[in-house]
């Protein structure tokens, strides 16, 4: 037999939804906000049907058909006319419709069954209403129980209880707009409400409205020299004072969860577009003081219920709070201080209703039936949840901030709409449509916008969805020009070479602008002409910075800044491509106020013959590394031969363009010199293509042995180098996917570099270091004398295995050193300057 | 962090309502780590009302049939958290 398992807190202002499952409950949120509660609220606009957040901002806004807290209204004759459809609806269809959007937080099933929480005062009249408001949202099964009772098994089931005992709790329900009281009486069989009080008319809202009067108002009228104040703004006298309100209510919401959590807080208010800034130093003393009053009418309505059944503190065992109100400290307080009893908080108290109906659904049998129906559902579902025809239409690509969405059901339709976007930042909200409707969507800037669209028939059940509805904002725009490569920037790795690093994609839009952000990777002295080199590439990214074409090239001498510019220092560049393909580059580093800015035209190619010049020989000099390996071609391994001879080719071909510039005058800038870029460019992409792919496996092979070993070590790691280590490690996927053997290089140094952490943590690995210092030539020191006298106590202290006394010997050596030796993790200084 | 971007939302607020432009270049790289992070900050400001943007929660003053936002108390914060953008904290805007 199984049981229901969803329950609902169906409040007079919130509502929410929850489900028992193997001994846990789980509290769905709102796939539109991510909050746990929904606004019990429904509002009609232009045939447009909002129900919760939205139509609570329509409910501030005096709309006239904006329904709340019709919950107070169920079970009686009224009707609610709703002008825009000239309909007219009962508290339970309203409280319908709020049931199945709770229903729709439940995105992978659909219960049947329901637990509904009621009001302790609820009549049988209105239970009935409540019941059928419960079957007319769809389901098939309500079972009915007490709000007050929800909220004692919330608590009970959080918390050992000793049952056998009889006890009386009573449960205070502070909530945003009502305040009820209940005095239940738990045994071993049951949970039963002995009695109820409660005030329809005090809340949340009011403790707002003391803190405004008493707090904000004051000091307000003296700086806007104003009287009445208060009365202004809560009649909303004007635009100005109801926006002023406004903006009041929200401070003295803020201030008052603040204040749960410190004693003293600090708020600002800004009047009239900054020409005045009230600054307002509120203490949880004066803000207790101010909402003492409304507090004491909570005591008052209390100790009523407890005369009323000839009770007195003594006989309640413990006070359970619920309602949001109720995470005001002085509330709490001033109960224990009052009863003398128990204040139990030890549960969110504004889900503690909703939590305890999934509890109570859990020990409750679904109908037999139902499981039937429910296993039928869930197979239908499984086949097609869709029983209209209803054809979709938009464009996947975007440019816009609105895009189209049309649908277009097959046969004669009159329902609803829904469309949500899933990052829970729109949604359509239920709208009325014949056979056809559309609706421009709002789109998010430069991401992937995912939207469900769902189709409901007049009862508001659900005959279509396809949540796999996206649409693309900047990817792709038929109208614009896409970037045939990409463009990249090169700069300096840490290890003496350079690397490019991507600024635009091949395939975006143009025109593009991006900002990125570099540090300076060497000093630049004002008095040396140090060089800062911005080259700009066209080419894939993960390539040789020189085998691809330059298409904007910045020289900055350090001569012309204002002052030394230290390494590590940020430099800003801004690029931005026309749909022309004119680059425009500016440079700006903040530390010197230093800008510059260039233009580049792809029709005019400016080759720096130095730079070429430079990057040549960087590649002969690495293919004669490679070649003083082996003394003759003959000697080599013969899988080896082909590379080799290919190496000796482009080395040949790197000299014989080297000797054709010479030739090339110094300020010329014609075919020629375009050619030879070209040929120094094709010999350079056939040597990436050789080496690149080695070099990379042999980085990959090194960063997998060396993360190896540091995860080894990581045992006698503290907790801060053990994250270090994840830190590290943690978009493992992207460098090592990079192709770049720099990024993977610079990683494996990063792990080398927390192996060494970790192994000089202890006392003992300084050992080995000892003997370092020790077989040194003396004169290696600037004090030989003392250098001996310390090898000599070191000596002892390693016979002793004193570790503490030979590290203190090894830091007084490192002193007398007359040449430091070199942090084998310092990085280099960079060539270009800029990393 | 939400609190972080708060402040930051009402730095830049105040410069500007001061005409201090010699922060830009800092609120610019502000925002361009945000970005890194994974985090989009949102200011509707000037922007008109509509009653299908969840991402921010309006408080509507006057009866004009088309309301513009013209006070932003906090902003609308999403995140992409690797598989996708998530509405992290409504805005709360005045409308007029």
């Amino acid at each position: 037999m199984g049981t229901i398992n969803f329950g609902i807190d169906l409040g007079t202002t919130n509502s929410g939804i929850a489900k028992f499952t193997n001994g846990k409950v789980t509290i769905y949120k709102n796939p539109v906000g991510f909050s746990d509660t929904l606004p019990s609220i429904v509002a009609y606009k232009k045939g447009r049907i909002f129900i919760g957040d939205k139509a609570r901002e329509l409910l501030k806004a005096t709309h006239l058909d904006v329904f709340s807290s019709f919950k107070r209204k169920m079970g009686t004759e009224h009707l609610y006319h709703i002008a825009d459809t000239q309909e007219q609806k009962s508290p339970g269809e309203l409280s319908a419709m709020i049931l199945k959007e709770l229903q729709s937080f439940v995105q992978d099933e659909k219960p049947q069954a329901i637990v509904i929480t009621i009001p302790a005062s609820f009549d049988t009249v209105q239970s009935n209403a409540t019941k059928k408001a419960g079957l007319l949202a769809g389901f098939q099964q309500v079972v009915l129980l007490q709000e007050p009772i929800a909220a004692c098994l919330a608590y009970a089931n959080s918390q050992e209880q000793d049952q056998t005992q009889e006890k009386n709790w009573l449960v205070y329900d502070f909530g945003g707009g009502t305040f009820d009281v209940a005095l239940v009486k738990i045994n071993e069989r049951e949970l039963k409400i002995t009695d109820h009080e409660g005030n329809n008319f005090l809340g949340g809202v009011d403790l707002d409205h003391l803190v405004i009067e008493q707090l904000f108002v004051p000091k307000i009228e003296e700086v806007l020299q104003e009287q009445n104040l208060f009365k202004k703004l809560i009649t909303k006298e004007n635009n100005f004072y109801a926006k002023l309100y406004y903006e009041l209510l929200y401070k003295a919401e803020e201030i008052k969860k603040e204040l749960s959590v410190k004693e003293v807080i600090h708020t600002e208010l800004e009047l009239n577009d900054g020409d005045h800034y009230i600054d307002f130093e509120i203490s949880r003393t004066q803000f207790n003081k101010v909402i003492s009053p409304k507090v004491d009418e909570t005591i008052v309505l209390i100790q009523k219920l407890l005369e009323d059944n000839q009770k007195t503190s003594n006989d309640i065992e413990r006070i359970i709070l619920v309602g949001g109100t109720t995470y005001i400290p002085y509330i709490r307080e001033y109960l224990r201080q009052v009863f003398g009893i128990m204040v139990d908080h030890s549960i969110d108290p504004t889900t503690a209703v909703m939590v305890g109906a999934a509890y109570f659904a859990g020990t409750k049998e679904i109908h037999a039936d139902l499981i039937e129906i429910n296993s039928d559902i869930q197979n239908s579902e499984n086949q097609s949840k869709n029983s209209i025809d209803l054809k979709l239409i938009y464009e996947v690509n975007t440019q816009d901030n609105e895009e189209l969405l049309v649908g277009n059901v097959l046969g004669d339709f009159d329902g609803f709409y829904r469309i949500i976007r899933k990052d829970g930042g729109f949604d359509t909200g239920l709208m009325s449509f014949k056979d056809k409707f559309s609706e421009f969507v709002k789109i998010l800037p430069k991401q992937k916008n995912q939207f469900t669209v769902s189709v409901f028939n007049q009862n508001q059940q659900l005959v279509f969805e396809d949540n796999n509805v996206a649409i693309n904002h900047g990817i792709y725009n038929i109208s614009g020009q896409p970037l045939p490569n990409d463009i990249c920037l090169e700069i300096d790795d840490n290890f003496g070479g350079t690397f490019l690093e991507r600024i635009f994609k091949k395939n975006d839009i143009l025109p593009l602008t991006k900002t990125i952000y570099k540090t300076t990777s060497k000093n630049f002295n004002v008095d040396v002409n140090d060089k800062l080199i911005i080259n700009i590439l066209e080419g894939k990214n993960g390539t040789f910075p020189a085998s691809n074409m330059s298409i904007g090239y910045i020289e900055i001498n350090s001569k012309d800044f204002p002052m030394n510019l230290l390494k590590g220092m940020d430099i800003e560049l801004k690029f931005s491509m026309s749909e022309s393909r004119d680059l425009s580059v500016a440079v700006y580093i903040n530390s010197i106020d230093f800008e510059k800015k260039e233009v580049f035209n792809p029709h005019t190619k400016n080759i720096n013959r130095k730079k070429f010049d430079e990057d040549i020989d960087t590649v002969i000099d690495a293919i004669e590394n490679e070649l003083s390996y082996v003394n003759t071609i003959d000697e080599a391994d013969p899988e080896d031969i082909s590379v080799l001879v290919q190496f000796k080719k482009i080395k040949d071909e790197l000299f014989n363009i080297k000797f054709d510039l010479i030739e090339v005058d110094e300020d010329d800038q014609s075919e020629r010199i375009f050619q030879l870029d070209e040929r120094k460019r094709r010999a350079l992409q056939t040597y990436d293509q050789i080496v690149r792919f080695r070099d990379v496996i042999y980085e990959i092979e090194l960063y997998k042995n060396t993360k190896a070993e540091a995860e080894s070590s990581l045992e006698e790691a503290t907790a801060r180098q053990k994250e270090q280590f994840q830190k590290i490690i943690k978009s493992e996927k992207v460098f090592l996917e990079s192709n770049e053997k720099a990024l993977i290089k610079r990683k494996t140094k990063e792990l080398e570099q927390l192996c060494s952490d970790i192994f000089y943590q202890k006392e003992e690995s300084y050992g080995s270091l000892y003997y370092y210092y020790k077989y040194r030539d003396l004169d290696e020191y600037n004090n030989p004398k003392k250098a001996s006298k310390l090898i000599a106590s070191g000596d002892k202290a390693m016979e002793n295995n004193n570790f503490k006394e030979v590290k203190f010997i090894i830091h007084e050596l490192y002193d007398l050193l007359k040449v430091k030796p070199k942090d084998p993790y310092e990085d280099t200084n960079g060539n270009l300057g800029l990393k | 962090m939400l609190q972080i971007i708060n402040q930051i939302f009402e730095i830049e607020k105040k410069s500007s309502d001061q005409s201090i432009s010699i922060f830009e270049r800092n609120f610019e790289r502000i925002h361009h780590e945000l970005q890194e992070m994974g985090y989009t900050v949102s200011n509707p400001l000037g922007k008109s009302y509509d009653a299908r943007d969840t991402s921010v929660e309006a408080n509507i003053v006057g009866n004009s049939s088309n309301p513009i936002i013209t006070k932003v108390l906090k902003p609308a914060i999403f995140q992409n958290d690797g598989t996708g953008m998530i509405l992290l904290q409504k805005g709360i805007v005045i409308a007029e």
